[in-house]
């Protein structure tokens, strides 16, 4: 066990597999001798050499298209997008064709990529280095949408998203990378993808969130406790896509409230499918509305400092929303 | 008259047309016309099957353009992989494809590679590599870049055929995995077939060069044009390409000057050409031009073609009656093969509209 940082483990977690198979490898750019843009692939260009760790040309499309093909002939590429915002020259190979290839060609060909994904704002970056875009692709079947919140599920979660036989987009949160620590076993494991974790337990209110935004609804629990005597019970979605709903049904069936919380625009995000499904499959159970707190729909996000408080999720925010629910 | 796209005595040819032909074993060059023989056949074939309402959707067919077709494809080794467009179902003839398998994917039967789902001129084939392709142009080359990349990493002497029509040298896709080929030193040919119009736009229009191979000069890899109505000329080329693909040398884009005889597809009567322009082409049929040349070296007799379309008719109405005979997808197959695992449960309980949890206190 040591005391790990979210991109140590994502580090970690690729020195692992690229050691444990020789066919993952991993490309895009400045992942070589730079380390990547936030170091997640430092140290891999010096252990496995310049075929396994490509800095690609300067073009997204090719990086997700090549990867596609490669893993079509029995490789296990993981592509590397720096910042989500830069993934649209890639939207042709990622919806059209990695999520698509297997369907269109019965099950016969497919494309095992884990597409590495760095999202999310609150650090200044202004509008093409902040945005969360999950929705981009949860709304493509055929991609697996992951967002792990913790070391401890970056790490599990890469290891069995590299050896999945889906597409998967692995959407890590900037903010994450060196905010949170914990511990985390130096030994192989997988966290099994598709399922969502209870983080908290509670009976009062149920609180969904993920990635960073999940770390801020546990702070905002304890607040709760702390202020009211709630018990709130947060839900880390964990997958985006397909999602585990019996996870979230089941806490709003025991506590009749629901909040959602995420950093990405409000209209069509994941909290209007989570909500959504709360009202066609436990509506009998609710006792008061369920409330999103969620990014407003500008473009996300405007890199004067005061602006970007405004749009994106607090602690307070989110206590608000929860307090709210309560008082109904 | 202009003659679009006209490659007579216009074509900067690297490649001595002439000295291949000496070269060639007359197994090859028989071999060569046999196989446009069989393409115009099954696609001519197709047409009127499609004409007749015997399968839906819509249908891209290559007539005219045999010589590129069937030039840049004959004799791949099985591993070899072939990334289509829209207008080259008949690759998957080239390389092997069951026949029926082919037509059964034309009807949308169960039996088809894709059990179904691609439109009817998307046919792939996974045992020999032939990727199944989509609409969304340049993506296939790109595609198989990887390909070319896992052959590479695999150290195999396996190769990657791209064909794209000369609408796809405008996106800025298509010069990403040019370039990315070049880059890497793939195992690649890029063979863009132009025939002169994307759709209804000419050539023109799409770029200001008079020869599609100069564009590789930007990548750093060897660019040929040549008449792609001369089969011999489009095999030597590719002959060349292959083997410095085999051989580590890297890529090549080969651009093949052609026409193609109807629209875009089967809807498409093309009207924004000039008939006189056809009928050109039309003059330049590669097939009978292959027929005079066969003939003066006693390669090729009425009685010999009179048999190979006897034989491939028949191949062609076994495999219609095949797909015929094949059973139609029931309706909830489509929730089969959206991941490695299955949704059906959830997709068919979401159906019944039925609460999960009702108020128990």
């Amino acid at each position: 066990m040591a005391i790990m940082t979210y991109i140590d483990a994502i580090n970690a977690a690729l020195h692992e597999e690229m050691e444990r198979d020789p066919g993952v490898f991993v490309l895009g750019e400045d992942v070589g001798k730079m380390g990547g843009a936030f170091r997640a692939t430092k140290g891999l260009l010096e252990k496995f050499g310049s075929e396994r760790v490509m800095d690609t040309p300067l073009a997204e499309g090719v990086i997700i298209s090549s990867a596609i093909g490669a893993a079509m002939m029995g490789m296990r590429p993981v592509p590397e997008i720096q910042f989500v915002d830069f993934i649209t020259p890639a939207m042709d190979a990622l919806t059209q064709q990695a999520a698509k290839l297997r369907y269109r060609s019965a099950g016969t060909q497919t494309c095992p990529i884990t597409v590495r994904v760095c999202y999310g704002g609150n650090v200044g970056g202004g509008l093409s280095h902040s945005q969360s875009n999950t929705s981009w692709f949860i709304h493509c079947p055929g991609l697996v949408v992951v967002a792990p919140s913790t070391p401890y599920d970056a790490k599990g979660m890469l290891k069995a998203a590299i050896r999945d036989d889906n597409p998967v987009m692995f959407f890590e949160h900037k903010k994450l990378y060196r905010s949170v620590k914990e511990e985390v076993p130096d030994t192989d494991y997988t966290v099994p993808l598709l399922k969502a974790a209870i983080r908290r337990q509670g009976k009062d209110i149920t609180a969904i969130s993920y990635g960073y935004t999940m770390q801020l609804t546990l702070q905002a629990a304890e607040q709760m406790k702390k202020k009211h005597n709630v018990d709130v019970e947060v839900v880390d979605l964990r997958t985006l896509a397909p999602l585990d709903t019996d996870t979230f049904l089941e806490s709003v069936a025991k506590t009749s409230r629901a909040v959602i919380i995420h950093e990405d625009n409000r209209t069509l995000g994941i909290g209007a499918e989570v909500a959504a499904t709360i009202a066609e499959q436990a509506f009998d159970c609710l006792d008061a509305p369920i409330l999103r707190v969620t990014a407003p729909d500008v473009p996300l996000l405007p890199a004067a400092a005061e602006m970007e408080r405004f749009c994106v999720i607090s602690v307070e925010k989110i206590v608000m929303a929860l307090e709210r629910t309560m008082a109904h | 008259m202009a003659i679009a796209n006209d490659p007579v005595g216009n074509v900067p040819t690297k490649v001595s047309v002439e000295e291949q032909r000496k070269k060639l074993e007359p197994a090859v060059v028989r071999r060569l016309y046999a196989y446009m023989l069989k393409c115009r056949m099954m696609e001519e074939r197709i047409r009127t099957l499609y004409r007749q309402g015997k399968f839906t959707g819509n249908y891209f067919s290559a007539v005219g353009q045999e010589a590129t077709e069937v030039g840049a494809t004959l004799d791949l080794l099985p591993e070899d992989a072939i990334a289509p467009s829209h207008r080259n179902f008949v690759t998957n003839l080239m390389k092997g494809t069951p026949l029926p398998l082919m037509f059964a994917h034309l009807y949308g039967r169960k039996t088809s590679p894709d059990q179904g789902r691609s439109a009817p001129a998307h046919c792939g084939y996974a045992p020999l590599n032939i990727i199944t392709p989509s609409s969304t142009i340049a993506a296939q080359l790109n595609i198989g870049t990887g390909i070319a990349l896992a052959y590479k990493m695999q150290h195999k002497q396996n190769v990657v055929v791209a064909l794209s029509g000369e609408g796809s040298t405008s996106l800025g896709f298509w010069h990403e995995a040019v370039n990315f080929a070049g880059v890497l030193k793939l195992p690649m040919i890029f063979v863009v077939e132009n025939n002169g119009y994307a759709e209804s736009v000419p050539v023109a229009l799409q770029t200001a060069v008079q020869d599609m191979s100069i564009k590789a000069q930007a990548y750093g890899i060897p660019g040929v044009t040549v008449d792609g109505n001369d089969v011999i000329a489009v095999y030597a080329a590719m002959r060349e390409a292959i083997e410095l693909a085999r051989s580590g040398g890297g890529a090549t884009l080969l651009e093949c000057k052609t026409y193609r005889w109807y629209g875009h597809s089967e809807i498409d009567a093309a009207k924004y050409r000039d008939p006189a322009e056809l009928e050109y082409w039309k003059s330049r049929d590669p097939i009978p031009a292959m027929e005079r040349y066969l003939e003066a070296d006693q390669l090729w007799s009425e009685a010999w073609k009179k048999e190979l379309t006897a034989d491939f008719n028949r191949e062609i109405d076994e495999a219609i009656a095949f797909a015929e005979g094949s059973p139609i997808p029931e309706g909830d197959e489509a929730l089969d093969h959206v991941y490695s695992f299955s949704i059906r449960e959830r997709e068919l309980e979401r159906k019944t509209w039925s609460p999960k949890f009702e108020r128990t206190f």
